[in-house]
């Protein structure tokens, strides 16, 4: 009976889903028509192009015919850029890039949000201040940069100079050992005030009570931090560095405006040397399969994104 | 020079005899301007010769209340140009308005750097303007593709032979014609005088070869501490190309035979003694002796401009026009600046580019051409032909093609050379005489769809392995002549 009745309810419900979700669309029809229009948008300019770009990885574009002559390849676009020594160093770049830009990012901007949570004299001036890398436009940003960090006439340089920390100008930006980390340091210097904001943000979230109770018990100042503040950002924190980590793996604008990927490729991450594949060198073939590998990423990356804010979604909710 | 051997001085001039042959090739004769007596004083006995009415002539071509639309894109002024050239851009656009009243222009300015990147964006989706003016090496990589119409001086009324014949050569493609030229230029050699005294050089004398070139920025640099020689490295600048290539070509090299006097393009010679020697001379310059801006790397011509200005590069390649952008230059500056820079500008000497070691001297024959696209590849897939031959005839007229090059380069159509404004510019402009002297001198790019690859990522690459150290010289030139056998065929990454 036990069997039998187990057997019949068993049954019935997963047999049942189908319609259930059939019957939910039908019932909720309206709001499906609402969000077509988004939909067939989304179809064409975000399906459609994905489609073409994995379509056009498997063909080869000399620069002498046009696109629509392009000559069928097969895997061969991924199989010369899985063995070529320059993709294997510009992903070495693009792993450094990510990582440290993120991770730095995260922590200086961590420590200005837990800096400005307190009340001081002058806290919004200073959170204004600290905002205005984030708030200036990428392309300015960049050329600023590029003139602060002159390796002939450039201002830092002169300061270290005048200052007697070094006895010659330093090269920051023409050679391949500094180049990198002298670009890191501007996306670091641009980026920080976001997670500094998401943080803020976050912050606020903590309970008073609970702070006070801890302290009430005795907890020091970094037991607090530790036990309270921190769980308290965990979900906050994950979502700014998922956010910071796809954006900086889709960074563009300031090594392409600042070393154009050089001095020989060592500036190079994948968004710029898929933009020069194609646009420089009309390899739109390669470009397209490397714009494949990069999506295939970003996607992995999107999941856990996604993960973590329904992660976040269920606390907050408290299922 | 006297010192050189009887079979190397008669090199040196088989050298520049087929350069010049090369250029002027057979048409020599057939010429409205005679190329064979191309000399300063002859540039000066033609000018002012003839009168020439734009509106007249183009009118015959197209009617002028002909109503139409015409979209055209255009390499424009950027920030290394002066400031006078902007208001030649600004007077064109004005006088084509007045001449076609009822063509309706929508004209979009892109910088040397953009302009083929956006140009190619734009064939992709059919969304191209139905006129557009390219750098000279791009014509080839679009007229190849299907992109152009086909489109010959005759068609605007203009003949084959106005023109300066490396330039035609840049417009042809499997025999046919693509576009016209607007303009031709070659670049001189720039010292600073002042600089040259006080490093304890003939102040008059420029380096002779490049090998001297070397030698005297090493000198300037261990003396005054300044850099010697303007070098342009930057990946992905016209720049680069413009300015290395004299030097490849000089010490005998060449990407493959495009030196030659009938070049087919067929072997590569990056890699050769003669290329690694030029090669070698950039490396000792950046590296060995340091006497060269640390920044050339990232640098464009547009940085070194302010550097020569403010006395701290002595020598450097470039065009005409820099003299006039020194004076923009300094009638900015303010204090002490302005009168370092006044300095630099009575001190600015222009002479020919070096030779290499055998006597060869060359320089890029660079310049513009303009092209009429055909319809499936332009936005709304027509191409209003009459509106589009009438900016083509406007803008390659005697008229047109010296007053838009009045400052940096020189007309296309050779028959601006005899127009009244010529001789105003050979009054107003200074050292014109010796870029004009260059002309004979100039290589027209290879006329391959890859040479933008090529020219702009390639070569530039090459310069950057070996002076970086990434790479040894010779290990950076085979790896870039392996890279141009790649693209000719059609592969690599």
């Amino acid at each position: 009976m036990t069997t039998l009745s187990g057997h019949s309810d068993a049954a019935p419900a997963h047999l049942a889903r189908r319609p259930n979700i059939l019957r939910q669309m039908w019932t909720s029809r309206a709001d499906y028509l609402y969000v077509l229009p988004a939909i067939v948008v989304m179809l064409v300019v975000i399906a459609y192009p994905i489609y073409y770009t994995i379509d056009l990885s498997f063909f080869k574009t000399p620069p002498g015919l046009q696109l629509r002559d392009k000559i069928f390849v097969g895997t061969d676009n991924y199989t010369a850029i899985l063995s070529s020594e320059v993709f294997w160093k510009v992903t070495l770049n693009t792993v450094i890039w990510t990582i440290a830009s993120t991770l730095i990012a995260f922590v200086l901007g961590f420590g200005a949000a837990l800096a400005l949570h307190r009340d001081f004299a002058g806290r919004a001036i200073l959170r204004a201040i600290l905002i205005i890398p984030w708030v200036i436009s990428a392309v300015a940003a960049s050329y600023i940069w590029k003139w602060i960090y002159h390796s002939d006439f450039g201002v830092l340089g002169a300061v270290l100079v005048q200052f007697g920390i070094l006895d010659r100008q330093p090269n920051f930006i023409d050679n391949v050992n500094s180049v990198l980390p002298s670009l890191i340091v501007v996306n670091i210097w641009r980026e920080f005030p976001f997670a500094m904001i998401m943080l803020m943000a976050g912050l606020q979230t903590v309970p008073e009570q609970l702070l006070r109770a801890a302290k009430v018990d005795g907890a020091s100042t970094w037991q607090r931090f530790w036990h309270v503040i921190f769980p308290h950002l965990r979900g906050v924190s994950t979502v700014t560095i998922l956010l910071l980590a796809v954006a900086n793996f889709n960074s563009f604008i300031i090594p392409w405006i600042m070393t154009g990927g050089g001095p020989s490729n060592a500036s190079h991450i994948w968004i710029t040397h898929i933009y020069e594949l194609a646009f420089g060198r009309q390899r739109w073939g390669v470009a397209a399969a490397y714009s494949v590998l990069l999506f295939i990423i970003l996607m992995v990356l999107g999941y856990f994104y996604v993960r973590a804010l329904s992660g976040n979604e269920s606390k907050e909710s408290g299922a | 020079m006297s010192n050189y051997p009887l079979g190397r001085a008669l090199a040196r001039g088989a050298f520049v005899s087929a350069l010049a042959i090369s250029m002027m090739s057979t048409s020599v004769f057939g010429q409205s301007v005679d190329l064979s007596k191309w000399s300063p004083e002859y540039v000066r006995s033609i000018a002012g010769t003839e009168t020439y009415n734009t509106a007249e002539q183009c009118g015959a071509v197209t009617p002028l209340d002909y109503k139409g639309k015409l979209s055209f894109w255009y390499q424009g002024v950027f920030e290394g140009d002066p400031d006078l050239l902007r208001q030649y851009y600004k007077d064109f656009f004005e006088a084509f308005r007045t001449t076609y009243p009822n063509i309706e222009l929508e004209e979009q300015a892109l910088t040397y750097n953009d302009l083929l990147d956006k140009f190619r964006t734009a064939l992709l989706g059919n969304a191209g303007p139905m006129v557009v003016r390219l750098q000279i090496l791009g014509g080839v990589e679009f007229a190849s593709k299907g992109y152009l119409q086909e489109l010959s001086p005759e068609d605007v009324g203009w003949k084959a032979e106005d023109f300066w014949p490396g330039a035609m050569k840049s417009v042809m493609w499997e025999g046919k014609t693509y576009g016209i030229p607007t303009n031709n230029e070659t670049m001189a050699f720039i010292w600073n005088a002042d600089i040259f005294k006080r490093a304890g050089l003939d102040p008059e004398k420029p380096p002779a070869t490049w090998d001297e070139v070397v030698e005297y920025s090493k000198k300037i640099h261990d003396e005054l501490g300044i850099a010697g020689y303007g070098l342009v490295a930057r990946k992905n600048a016209g720049n680069t190309p413009y300015r290395f290539m004299p030097q490849l070509w000089a010490y005998g090299g060449g990407v493959f035979d495009e030196a030659d006097p009938s070049p087919n393009y067929g072997e590569i010679r990056l890699d050769s003694p003669e290329s690694i020697r030029a090669l070698q001379a950039s490396y000792d310059m950046y590296v060995r002796d340091q006497s060269v801006p640390v920044s050339a790397l990232t640098n464009q011509q547009a940085d070194n401009q302010p550097l020569f200005l403010a006395g701290q590069v002595a020598m450097m390649i470039s065009h005409p026009s820099d003299y006039n952008v020194m004076l923009d230059l300094q009638a900015k500056a303010t204090g002490a600046d302005k009168e370092t820079a006044q300095t630099v500008i009575d001190n600015m000497r222009y002479g020919l580019v070096p030779t290499g070691p055998d006597g060869r001297r060359a320089v890029v024959f660079g310049g513009s051409n303009i092209h009429i696209l055909n319809p499936e590849y332009v936005e709304g897939g027509e191409v209003d032909e009459a509106a589009a031959k009438a900016m083509v005839c406007f803008w390659t007229s005697p008229e047109w093609s010296l007053k838009m090059a009045y400052a940096g380069s020189n007309p296309g159509n050779l028959n601006g050379f005899k127009t009244e404004w010529m001789k105003q510019r050979l009054d107003s402009i200074k050292f014109l005489d010796v870029t004009t002297s260059m002309l004979p001198y100039g290589v027209p790019f290879p006329t391959l769809p890859e040479t933008p690859e090529i020219m702009n990522i390639i070569i530039p690459d090459m310069l950057q392995n070996a002076l970086t150290g990434a790479m040894t010289v010779e290990q950076a030139a085979a790896d870039a002549a392996q890279k141009v056998r790649d693209v000719t065929d059609g592969g690599g990454l």
